[in-house]
């Protein structure tokens, strides 16, 4: 039977990370090859031990495919070209290229300049792997080889993040990764065609979570920037150079201008540099409104907000301000935050994830005291905020792609199998289709049943149709007889006569002959009258005829009767038939054996 | 440009959400896929909640944000969403659900019959919710389903009319105690004011307290005097306290102890016009003092202090209207809200539902203690 397999690597529960294998029509693909974060050793990489005990990856995978830069969907992904090893192809989208290996860097340094790590990547290993890197464009079908074809679809939730579609033959599996259905300030909603994979794969955690709303969210950092401002504090936002940081921006702008606010807010220049060359090279990836604001002016043209200068710093009185890099670990953020950390009217907004070995990590988990370089220890005494923006999917929003895609199936990765029951329920029932739930490590095997595309010959056809009757509905087949021809890759369906003629062999005919004993006092031409008149009233609606010389002819099937030498009330009948006419044959041998009815005349 | 901006500032920030900057400490805008009608706490940190459409409908027991709880550390966590811990399905309508205190056990009426299902949620090892039983009402046939209430564990009153009230024993289905009552008026609320003794609240105005331990004939305290043609009742007690609320907005306040004299008056600001008498609820807050909680009439929750009203029928101002499912609804029709319960021991926290689906968890702050 036709099948698709997928495994999530990993083990037992873990959710910290993404690495899925799928094995489809004799093809492996390995999609997103996340860093789990947190762990510290050799548990924070996927087990390839999966694909193969030792050695290299090439000859075992078809391809690999990054759905986005997040850490934990490619953190691993140098790690496993390079010091595992792999040489094939790596998809991702355009976005997700140009900044994969910034965020890569950034995690490596810290990682292993901060923590003192060892086995790690190193940042040759990552310009290495990025150069096996092969972008996608939305919507473009790639053919990764003759039988292999993907296609990127937008999924929203960060910049240059993608679902994809893997294609083999008429079999096909579409693959999430992180993506929401509303659209908010700088992206937009996922989007996906009708295409009907066999399956769809996504998380768990967005059928079993119900989430609050962008707004609410928003105001919750406008309340608490609006607080701090409104006591004399200082706030201070580190931020990664791309997305939140210009949404946050365009937020506090509004909100100045709609309070009369005169605080100054300030972002470092870095970040503008940095966000307006990204913006600029992916401005298709963003949304409308975005689109025309860049169109328009230059992305940070506020009017309430300045390119920052360090010593504004030491400035008296409130203010905000965005500053590189998002964790805290290095640059103009952790400066700005050393000087403002002892101070409890001040405040600290963390956006985002931080790796562990940052001081943003340490504070988020409420390190109130920490060691900085030189033994020197720092006094955390600012109000620290831990605010979640990213854009995910909901239990709603779940139901609506898979009314978007129609999969056949339905596969949900890092969830507890046992306790998804009424998910995998609700699942079926609404779509009647199968959600399957494979543990990490475990593997999930789907039936599949693709459609064959076969040629079949114009006589053939020809044929059929003059057969009459209703013509061809799809709704309701029709049986039709011929033979098929498999020709290097082609099917073809033909008429057995010219089937035999391609083969260059010659038709045989089957004829089976059966002599049956009678007990007749009649001639033998009263015999074989008498056979005839019983066969016409048993065998209404068959051809029956009575031929001049001397048989009968029951459709093809030849009758002749003879007289035994000793007895002529013994009679021999002779059926004769041939093997498309073998039903019938035996029907009248046996019918005929019982003798003919005495009533006849 | 200066146009283009415009529009986005008023899609930004409108004024309701400047405004709850100052009036909210906590705010929380969900969408589930149905609306409900029911909002049911099962522990100090779920709730259920279920669908009221005419043909299959979902139980979901929700976990409310970690954020919520987390006082001390509360900027330290960004856990703001909602967690589907169970689900069930349901075979109609849910327009009541009431949990069986002590047990892991839910129980529902579609609103057609008198008739209850039993639900047991699930543990830690299932997240289904299975239905496990059923309580036949008294009468086989009733207009408008059953109100329940849960005193002890194992045992529901429930009832559609005054006549068809009874205390059953959930595990056994032995009838423990039948209400009698010459009239057969439908009934809006029923709850305990005690372990035993009960308020039957009904439609029309009467208010039947009994003890079910007793066989007492029940105490009959007739309606207000209504003015404005035949209105309907809906009935809360708390502390000694009752409060009858009608369909034109008419407040009365009354000692449990002497129902038939009212302590306070107040015609209440309420689009009286409008009201749907299934989505109608009035709740004394149980944390605050002579605070209700009135929704059903509108879009809005709204909040009054019943201290400052007088013997004297006059009209009062909300001290709170919660006007969030109004205006952050995407539909083109008037939402209304659904549902609405006070938190057990925060103080101004509730939660609402409107029919839009949308689900709001608030904290609300009392400007005049500003």
């Amino acid at each position: 039977m036709p099948e698709i397999k997928v495994t999530p690597l990993g083990a037992g529960q873990d959710v910290g990370r993404s690495c899925i294998l799928v094995s489809i029509g004799g093809k492996n693909i390995m999609l997103d090859c996340g860093m789990h974060m947190g762990y510290n050793d050799d548990r924070r990489f996927p087990d390839f031990s999966y694909i193969t005990q030792n050695g290299r990856l090439t000859e075992f995978l078809d391809c690999v495919i990054i759905s986005h830069f997040h850490l934990d969907h490619c953190g691993a992904l140098p790690f496993m070209s390079e010091m595992v090893g792999y040489d094939g192809p790596i998809y991702m989208t355009h976005p997700t290229k140009a900044i994969c290996p910034i965020l890569l860097e950034d995690f490596r340094k810290i990682t292993v300049d901060k923590k003192g790590e060892t086995n790690f990547f190193t940042s040759q290993m990552i310009k290495d792997c990025m150069k096996k890197v092969v972008p996608l464009n939305l919507h473009q079908t790639v053919q990764v080889d003759d039988e292999l074809e993907i296609k990127a679809y937008y999924a929203g939730h960060v910049l240059g993040a993608a679902m994809v579609q893997i294609k083999v033959g008429s079999e096909s599996v579409v693959y999430t990764g992180d993506y929401n259905m509303t659209p908010d300030r700088h992206l937009g909603a996922a989007w996906i065609d009708k295409c009907r994979p066999d399956i769809l794969i996504s998380e768990s955690t967005y059928a079993t979570t119900i989430r609050d709303s962008k707004r609410c969210r928003e105001r919750d950092f406008l309340k608490k920037v609006h607080e701090s401002i409104e006591r004399g504090g200082k706030v201070l936002i580190p931020v990664f150079a791309l997305g939140r940081a210009q949404e946050l921006c365009i937020l506090l702008e509004t909100f100045w201008e709609r309070m009369n606010l005169k605080a100054p807010i300030y972002f470092s220049t870095g970040l503008t540099e940095k966000a307006n060359h990204y913006y600029k090279l992916f401005i298709t990836w963003t949304n409308q409104k975005i689109r025309k604001t860049f169109v328009q002016r230059n992305m940070f043209e506020f009017k309430h907000i300045k390119a920052f200068d360090r010593s504004y710093a030491d400035n008296p009185g409130p203010m905000v301000v965005f500053a590189t890099p998002g964790m805290l670990h290095a640059g103009q953020s952790l400066q700005i935050f050393k000087k403002w950390a002892g101070n409890e009217k001040n405040m600290v907004i963390m956006p985002g994830y931080c790796v562990q070995g940052t001081i943003g990590h340490k504070i988020l988990n409420g390190q109130r005291k920490l060691e900085m370089e030189g033994r020197s220890t720092l006094d955390v005494k600012l109000q620290v905020e831990y605010m979640s923006f990213s854009a995910h999917a909901d239990a709603k929003g779940i139901m609506q792609l898979i009314r978007m895609a129609e999969p056949r199936n339905m596969l949900l990765v890092h969830g507890e199998a046992v306790k998804m029951e009424f998910l995998k329920g609700k699942i079926e029932q609404e779509f009647s289709i199968d959600c399957h739930m494979p543990a990490n490590g475990e593997t999930a095997t789907v039936t599949t049943n693709p459609s064959v595309p076969v040629d079949i010959s114009l006589n053939l056809l020809k044929r059929e149709m003059a057969l009459g009757g209703p013509l061809p509905d799809p709704k309701k087949p029709r049986t039709m007889h011929g033979t098929l021809i498999m020709k290097e890759n082609s099917l073809k369906l033909v008429s057995s006569e010219q089937a035999l003629k391609e083969l260059g062999l010659n038709e045989h005919q089957l004829r089976f002959t059966c002599r049956v004993q009678l007990q007749d006092p009649h001639s033998d031409p009263d015999t074989l009258n008498r056979i005839y008149t019983h066969l016409k009233s048993v065998l209404k609606g068959y051809t029956i005829q009575h031929l001049p010389d001397g048989t009968v002819m029951v459709e093809s099937i030849v009758i002749k009767v003879s007289s035994s030498a000793e007895d002529t009330s013994t009679k021999v009948l002779l059926l004769s038939w041939s093997y498309q006419d073998e039903d019938l044959g035996s029907f009248l041998s046996t019918l005929l054996k019982k003798g003919l009815p005495s009533g006849l005349c | 440009m200066a146009e283009m901006e415009e529009t986005d500032f008023n899609d930004i920030l409108d004024d309701w959400f400047i405004e709850s900057l100052k009036t909210y400490k906590d705010l929380h805008v969900y969408q589930l896929e149905h609306p409900t009608q029911v909002i049911e706490w099962t522990s100090g940190r779920t709730v259920c909640v279920a669908g009221y459409s005419s043909s299959k409908n979902e139980i979901l027991e929700l976990h409310l944000p970690l954020k919520l709880f987390a006082d001390e550390n509360k900027g330290l966590c960004a856990e703001r969403d909602f967690k589907v811990v169970h689900g069930g399905f349901a075979e109609g309508p849910v327009c009541c659900l009431r949990h069986v205190p002590g047990t892991r056990c839910v129980v529902t009426n579609d609103g057609l019959s008198s008739d209850l299902q039993v639900w047991t949620v699930g543990g830690d090892d299932s997240d289904v919710i299975r239905r496990t039983g059923s309580v036949k009402g008294r009468r086989s046939v009733s207009e408008g389903g059953s109100r329940i209430a849960a005193p002890l564990s194992s045992q529901l009153l429930h009832g559609a009319r005054s006549s068809d009230v009874q205390l059953t024993q959930l595990t056994s289905g032995q009838i423990l105690y039948t209400l009698e009552t010459d009239s057969a008026d439908p009934l809006s609320s029923l709850q305990f004011v005690s372990d035993t003794v009960f308020l039957a609240g009904c439609c029309n105005g009467n208010v039947y307290i009994a003890d079910t331990r007793t066989s007492a004939a029940p105490q009959l305290s007739p309606g207000p005097a209504a003015w404005g043609g035949s209105v309907l009742w809906w009935t809360d007690a708390s502390a000694g306290r009752v409060i009858r609320l009608s369909s034109s907005g008419q407040a009365v306040v009354s000692d449990l102890r002497d129902l038939g004299e009212a302590v306070s008056w107040a015609q209440l600001d309420v689009q009286s016009h409008r009201c749907n008498p299934d989505d109608v609820r009035v709740s004394w807050a149980p944390a605050l003092d002579n605070c209700i909680a009135v929704s059903g009439f509108s879009g809005a929750v709204q909040i009054y202090k019943t201290s400052v009203w007088g013997t004297e029928r006059q009209d009062v101002q909300p001290l709170f209207e919660h006007r969030g499912h109004a205006v952050s609804s995407q539909s083109d029709d008037d939402v209304f809200v659904t549902a609405h319960v006070w938190h057990p021991e925060r103080p101004r926290t509730l939660l609402s539902a409107a029919s839009d689906g949308s689900v709001h968890v608030w904290d609300w702050v009392d400007q005049s203690e500003l």
